[in-house]
Order: C-alpha cells, then sequence, then structure tokens
C-alpha cells in the first residue's frame, strides 16, 4: 500500500489525519484552553472509541448494537468495584477491594470483553431487528443491575475511582495531560486495531458473514462464531472506553449506561458516519462540542437570536441535526465529506477503497423463515 | 452534486488554517476576565425529580447576594433571568451560570466541569441533590483552590466520610432532618415496633437512618426494612414486603418524588384507608408538591422536618422571611422550603466569607468562611448555626405535623424544636463507619443529645413543655 496507489481521496484525508495528530499530540503544550484539552478532547478520544466499537460492528458485521454503552459502563463498574479502597477518605460505595490498579484494570478490561463474547454468543444466531433488541436488552439489565445491586453500585454508583490509578500512569489528577495523552494513544491504538483486523482472514470472513450469511454457511465458515467474536472485540473495545471515562470522571453510575446514554452513542456513531471508522471520532466529537456549547448559560449571538440557541435545549438542537444529516447524508458527516470527493464517471462506483463495500443501506434483511445457520 | 477537484495541499492547508481558526476562537472564548472578579457558579437541577427546584435554589441564593452585595435582580418574578452588580465591599462578584443537573451523576460530573473549568467559576453553590453532592465532594478533593458550598444535598457522605477541606454545608444532612421524629413517634404515637420503606439511595438511605437513630435510641425497635429501587412505578410487590398493620404500630417513610403517592397508593389499595397515626414520612409528605397530593390524606400526622420552621413567628424567623419576600416576592418564593432558605444560607455565607478575605478565593476564602451563621430558622446558641470539625452545619432542627389550614389546605406546622442537632447524633455516628445503606445504622438502643429535651411548639412559639 505505497502512496502511489492511494486514491485522491485517501491522499486528502491522511494528509488531514496526520496534520490533525500532530496538533493533537502538541495541544497541551501549546498552551491553549485547559478546558479544551481537559473535557472536549478527552471525551472525544474515549467516546469515539466507543462509538468505533458500534461502527465497526455495523460497518463490518452488519450487526446494530445497543450494547456497548452498557459494556462500556460494565468496566467503569468493575474497575471501580476492584480498585478503590474504602476507608477514611475513601469512596463510599461499591465493594471496595482495593485490590492492585493494573491487576483491577486487567480484569475489568478481560472480564467485559469476556461479557461480550457470552453476549454475543447468546445473540450471534440472530440477525437484523432480533440482534438489535437482544443487545437493547443486555442494555436494560445493566441499567437495572447496576442501579438495583447497590453492593456493587446503586443508584449513586461508585465515586473517586480516579485516585486508584496505576503506579505507571501516575497520579492524573495532579498531571491532567498524562490522561490526555494516554487518551489519544489509547484512540489510536483502538483505530490501528480495527483497520487491522478487518484486513485480517477473520475480518474478511466476517464481512461475507455481513453480507452473505448463507452463502457463507454453506462454505463451512462458522457464522455464529464470527459474530460472537466480532461482538467480543467490540466489547474489548468498550471495555477501553470505559476504562478511560472512570478515570477521566472519577465516577460510573446507572445514569452512564441508561437509555439516553446508550441512544447518545448511537447518535455520536449516526452523525459521524456508519459507514466509515473515522465517524466515530468526528461524531464524538461533534456531539460533545454541541452539548458542552449549547445549554442555557450559552449565548450564541449571531444564531441564537441574540439569546440562547433554542432556549438552551440541547436535546432540541442535537435532535435537529441528527434529522438534518440522516435526510441530507444517511452516512453522516463522512458520507458528505465522501460525496465531495465523488466524480460524475462512475468508474469504481465512486467509493474509496477504505470503506467496506457498502453496508445495507437499510435494516439488514431478515429471513425468519430461513434459519440462520 | 457539483465536481469538486481539490488540489491536496491546499485543500490541506485550508483545513489546517480552518481548524487553527476555529481552536483560536474556541479558547478566546475563555479569555480571563478582570482578575478581582470573583465568579460564582448556582449548581442546581433544572431536569428530572428536583427540575423545579431550578427556580427556588437560584431565588434563594439571589436573595441573599442582593440582601448582602447589593444585588439586582434582573426579574423579580424569575430568579433564573439573572441578577446583575453584585460586589463584596468593592469586590464584584459576577454568577457565570447555574448548573442544569438531572439528579443523576453523569449529568453532574459534566455540569460541574462546565461550570468550574469552562467557565471558571471560583466558588460553586450547589448541588441540589444527594448523589451529585457525592461526585462534587470527590471532585473538591481533586481541586483544592476551587471552594465548594453545598446547596441543598442531604447525603451523609460529602461530609462525613469524604469531608474536603474546601467543601462547606451550611445546613443539615438527610438524617439531622429527622432527628426527633423517631422519638416523637415512641412517646407521642406510642410506637414500639415499626418497619421502613425506603428509597434505595444515597438520600433516601440517609433520611431513614435518622428516623432509625432516633427511634431505637428510644427503645422502639425496626422490624423490617424495605428498599425499592429509585425510578420504581409498580409499589405493590414492596408494599407486600412491608409487614400488615396489625404486626407493626407504625410506619416510616423515605420515599420521595413521585414514588411517594405511588406507594401510598398499593399501600390503600392492599391495606385499605391511611391512618395519619400510622403514619410517619419524611419531608416527602408535606413539601415539594406533597402538600397537595399526600398531605390531605394524612392530617395530624407528623413528618420529618427539613430544618425549617414552617410558621415559626420568632423574630430571626420573620425577618428571613422579609427579606425573601422583599427581593423574590413576585415568585411567590416560600421562605420555609428547604430549596429556598439552604441556597440563601448558603449564599449569605459565601458573602461574609469574601467580605472577610477581602475577595480573595481558593484557600483565603476557605479560611475566611463563617464558622457559624445567623440562620433564619436557628433559636439555640443565640440563635447560630455552627460548623463541625468536617464544616458541617450543627443545627436546630424541626419535626412537623400537618394540620388543615383556615384556607381549606393542608400544610406542615412546625410542632417539635430540636436543638442544635449534630450530623453524628452525638458521637454515635462515626466517620469511620460504613455509611448509610441498607443495614446502616443498625437498631440500637442508646442516648441521643436531645433525648428528653424535644420541646413542644405550639402556634411558632416554643414552650417549655418537653414530649414525654
Amino acid at each position: 500500500m505505497s502512496p502511489a496507489t492511494w486514491t485522491h481521496q485517501q491522499r486528502v484525508e491522511r494528509t488531514i489525519a496526520a496534520i490533525t495528530l500532530v496538533v493533537l499530540i502538541i495541544w497541551p503544550a501549546a498552551g491553549f484552553s485547559s478546558y479544551w484539552t481537559h473535557q472536549i478532547l478527552i471525551e472525544t478520544f474515549l467516546f469515539g472509541i466507543a462509538a468505533a466499537s458500534l461502527i465497526f460492528l455495523y460497518a463490518y458485521g452488519g450487526m446494530v448494537s445497543l450494547a456497548q454503552t452498557a459494556l462500556f459502563g460494565i468496566a467503569g463498574v468493575i474497575l471501580g468495584n476492584l480498585a478503590t479502597a474504602s476507608g477514611a477518605g475513601g469512596t463510599s460505595k461499591g465493594l471496595h477491594l482495593g485490590w492492585d490498579p493494573t491487576l483491577s484494570l486487567v480484569l475489568a478490561i478481560v472480564g467485559t470483553t469476556v461479557i461480550g463474547l457470552i453476549g454475543g454468543a447468546v445473540a450471534s444466531r440472530n440477525t437484523g431487528i432480533y440482534f438489535l433488541m437482544i443487545t437493547l436488552t443486555y442494555s436494560v439489565i445493566a441499567v437495572y443491575t447496576l442501579g438495583q445491586v447497590t453492593k456493587i453500585s446503586g443508584f449513586s454508583g461508585i465515586g473517586g475511582i480516579n485516585n486508584y490509578t496505576p503506579g505507571w500512569i501516575g497520579n492524573i489528577l495532579a498531571h491532567p495531560n498524562r490522561l490526555y495523552y494516554i487518551a489519544l494513544g489509547t484512540a489510536v491504538v483502538a483505530y490501528v486495531l480495527i483497520r487491522y483486523i478487518v484486513r485480517t482472514p477473520f475480518g474478511v470472513s466476517l464481512q461475507g458473514v455481513r453480507d452473505e450469511p448463507i452463502r457463507m454457511g454453506s462454505l463451512g465458515y462458522a457464522v455464529p462464531l464470527h459474530r460472537t467474536l466480532a461482538f467480543g472485540f467490540a466489547a474489548f473495545l468498550a471495555a477501553l472506553a470505559g476504562v478511560l471515562y472512570v478515570w477521566w470522571s472519577g465516577q460510573i453510575a446507572p445514569g452512564n449506561v441508561d437509555l439516553p446514554e446508550t441512544i447518545s452513542l448511537l447518535i455520536m456513531a449516526v452523525i459521524g458516519g456508519l459507514s466509515r471508522i473515522e465517524g466515530a471520532w468526528i461524531g464524538a466529537f461533534a456531539f460533545i462540542l454541541m452539548d458542552n456549547y449549547i445549554s442555557t448559560s450559552t449565548h450564541i449571538p449571531l444564531i441564537g437570536f441574540g439569546g440562547t440557541l433554542f432556549g438552551g435545549s440541547f436535546n432540541t438542537v442535537i435532535g435537529i441535526i441528527f434529522l438534518v444529516i440522516i435526510v441530507i447524508s444517511p452516512n453522516g458527516l463522512m458520507g458528505l465529506w465522501g460525496r465531495l470527493f465523488e466524480t460524475r464517471r462512475q468508474t469504481t462506483g465512486g467509493e474509496s477503497p477504505d470503506a467496506p463495500a457498502a453496508p445495507p443501506a437499510g435494516p439488514p434483511k431478515v429471513s425468519p423463515d430461513r434459519p440462520t445457520t | 452534486m457539483k465536481k469538486y477537484k481539490l488540489r491536496s495541499w491546499k485543500s490541506a492547508a485550508v483545513v489546517a488554517v480552518a481548524v487553527t481558526a476555529f481552536a483560536v476562537w474556541a479558547t478566546s472564548s475563555l479569555a480571563a476576565s478582570h482578575a478581582a472578579t470573583v465568579k460564582v457558579a448556582i449548581m442546581t437541577d433544572c431536569k428530572g425529580a428536583f427540575g423545579f427546584g431550578y427556580e427556588l435554589d437560584i431565588g434563594g441564593a439571589q436573595a441573599a447576594f442582593a440582601q448582602y452585595a447589593h444585588g439586582k435582580p434582573t426579574n423579580k418574578a424569575k430568579p433564573s433571568a439573572g441578577m446583575t452588580n453584585i460586589s463584596v465591599n468593592g469586590t464584584p462578584v459576577q454568577i457565570v451560570g447555574y448548573g442544569c443537573g438531572n439528579d443523576t451523576v453523569p449529568v453532574a460530573v459534566t455540569e460541574t466541569k462546565r461550570l468550574m473549568e469552562k467557565l471558571g467559576a471560583d466558588v460553586m453553590v450547589g448541588p441540589l441533590s444527594g448523589d451529585e453532592a457525592v461526585y462534587v465532594a470527590n471532585y473538591a478533593k481533586a481541586h483544592p483552590t476551587k471552594t465548594f458550598i453545598i446547596g441543598t444535598a442531604g447525603s451523609e457522605d460529602p461530609t462525613m466520610q469524604i469531608h474536603p477541606a474546601n467543601l462547606f454545608r451550611y445546613h443539615g444532612d438527610g438524617a439531622q432532618w429527622n432527628a426527633g421524629v423517631g422519638e416523637i413517634a415512641y412517646k407521642k404515637l406510642g410506637w414500639k415496633k415499626a418497619a421502613i420503606i425506603v428509597d434505595d439511595y444515597s438520600f433516601g438511605w440517609t433520611s431513614a437512618a435518622g428516623m432509625i437513630l432516633d427511634f431505637c435510641a428510644v427503645g422502639g425497635n425496626i422490624t423490617k426494612r424495605v428498599f425499592p429501587p429509585l425510578n420504581t412505578t409498580d409499589y405493590a410487590p414492596w408494599v407486600r414486603q412491608l409487614p400488615p398493620p396489625t404486626q407493626v404500630d407504625g410506619y416510616f417513610s423515605a420515599i420521595g418524588g413521585t414514588g411517594t403517592s405511588a406507594m401510598l397508593k398499593a399501600y390503600e389499595q392492599q391495606y385499605g384507608k391511611l391512618d395519619p397515626n400510622k403514619w410517619i414520612g419524611n419531608l416527602f409528605f408535606g413539601f415539594l408538591g406533597a402538600d397537595k397530593t399526600i398531605a390531605p390524606k394524612f392530617v395530624g400526622a407528623y413528618i420529618g422536618g427539613t430544618g425549617t420552621g414552617p410558621g415559626l413567628k420568632t423574630a430571626q424567623a420573620k425577618a428571613y422571611e422579609a427579606v425573601i419576600k422583599k427581593w423574590y416576592g413576585p415568585a411567590k418564593l416560600n421562605p420555609a422550603d428547604l430549596f429556598v432558605a439552604n441556597y440563601y444560607n448558603a449564599a449569605w455565607a459565601l458573602v461574609q466569607g469574601l467580605a472577610k478575605s477581602g475577595g480573595a478565593v481558593g484557600t483565603a476564602l476557605q479560611a475566611a468562611l463563617p464558622t457559624k451563621l445567623k440562620e433564619g430558622y436557628a433559636v439555640s446558641r443565640g440563635g447560630y448555626a455552627y460548623l463541625d470539625s468536617r464544616r458541617q452545619a450543627i443545627q436546630d432542627q424541626y419535626q412537623l405535623q400537618l394540620v388543615k389550614n383556615a384556607d381549606g389546605s393542608v400544610g406542615p406546622q412546625t410542632v417539635a424544636y430540636v436543638p442544635a442537632v449534630d450530623q453524628s447524633f452525638g458521637g454515635l455516628v462515626k466517620p469511620t463507619d460504613k455509611p448509610y445503606g441498607r443495614t446502616v445504622p443498625s437498631c440500637k438502643k442508646v442516648v441521643t443529645p436531645w433525648q428528653g429535651k424535644i420541646k413542644v411548639v405550639k402556634n411558632g412559639v416554643i414552650t417549655s413543655q418537653v414530649y414525654k
């Protein structure tokens, strides 16, 4: 894959990506607003990873998963319960096992991945709307488990988790830039990992399973196993995001995994573009920007008619933007971007080789009368 | 679609310039204002179970700024319209923003960071709810140069277990609010055995703890504790877990929000008409809208207070109530409402602190915040509420009874005065104890500092009679 074989669009994108990466790396040192560094950008990185897990499952697996937020929360809850300790000045909820932070971190990520594999195994024989409903069930189970099992969380959740970071990370409260670089690095690693996996034989056959599960089954591929492993990998990514979140906010509660949060993640992914992984971070950035700047206290003189935009109602604004994006460009912002490069002559179908072969535009085919292998 | 042919280097340069310009615009929105201006954020809820508290909290706080710091309300009927001209001995004070929480923690996280980091507030007055305050307490620990004065959150943890040096609370926690009501149940209503139904989260546990500690201390016994999760809609299975009225003398309730009427309805369907002598609720039986829906079913019932004394006729209380009416009369704020009173006291404490620190914030302000406050409803010790060693208020408490007013409405009236209640209940609760929860506190016969000293309040006057 030498630069000579890159298409025009790829060249532009990779240049922008390189420049953006350089800017992001020097950002904290450049003395820009610390609110941007420690809130907007870190949130973008970590929610981008969670959104990327959702987009990965949809774009490469043909599965719409509403369980990514739940898995994100589960990782945070596991880490919170294992790593925090009780006692004077300690946090007040959770099991307080006080285990070694590095071990807790590993167990949180591994544990969530295992839960994802189990969940994926249960759901793997279903597709389309049924798969979506099963993952929604997982999400609801997570909310109620976290809310009602007060030993592990309860309504208030667990707090102060960012006091218990591993030694090799150090004190991120005293050195918040460390969390910035960890989040940035993890986001880059997650992106590279996804791009790598979809080119492996597993990734390619996963895309085959996405498009033609019956044919793949008759060719001898284990279709449910592919879906299960894909779901497990997405759980791993969601776990990374969850761990970063609890280090950033210090807190995890059922309110982090409820239906509005699940939908927020879906909105981030859709705004960014469900067909491309890059859309995860673009969508997360757009969403978080709006979330932070549209509120009753923000006056937008140009747009807001001298007052706040739509009375400061974030939900109204995000809803309108979401509608507009769906109508104009169902493939989100990345889809709009891709259209800039479309030529009139349809040579290769006008798609960049980066994007996976057209994922289903509408809901994936559901054939209830045919066994899904 | 237009045929775009972008030259990759030109387009990349354009994008880079756009990104940089955007970044500069975004960061310039944080340009430092006058170094001398003190930035205050009022953190409250505008959505969720306590969304109605938005105007009450802001109104209470701003009334104090108006009375003691020359503040000018923008709109006397709508506190959230803002306030200008606030200054303390020449130091300008700017309210940079109102937090818009929804009682849950994730929103508290983003709102706190927005107020303290994006808008750069030096001081937070708030938050409103218990779980938000637990987060804010942990946040305060990590940000020692910022100051936090709790608005009206009643959870135990922020000052008992977490207790950062820059967090102050000038009102009681949910347990303190109920101090005395258990003793009244035992002595006046003759309850020996009771069951308790509690919202399964930190404020529910804290509120229930006050009832349990007090009732058990005098010799009562809590035979069953039931914990429906927050936001339950069907209370029938939970009511079924309660012992029937033949097996207990009464029920304590620490259910709040929309759950209160739902739970009582389920109980009525199971056991018939509600008996005011067999139920003692916490503040959710008489305040925050319950006076119209729930109180009418319980005329004559005792309910737990909130540290305010509705109907108290002391000069200090009347003066405080007049101040609220003066500044926000058209907004119809009830001065005895805990949301109004507690935010008022927090803001007043801040003004006093800034006056003493000469406008300095950070650790200087924290050292200058008053350790005693002449709160409207304070009577003991010269009419002051005092802060203990953990910056938690030792506050007079008032237990209430639902009475029918002359105009036919039902509302809480002060019937008992419990002097100087501290968060540890006289040493019974220690910071090393597990925080209040499903099994904490246990039911023990002990002596509370106010046992046998609860004074009867008749028609707003504290008599010398005690509850025997």
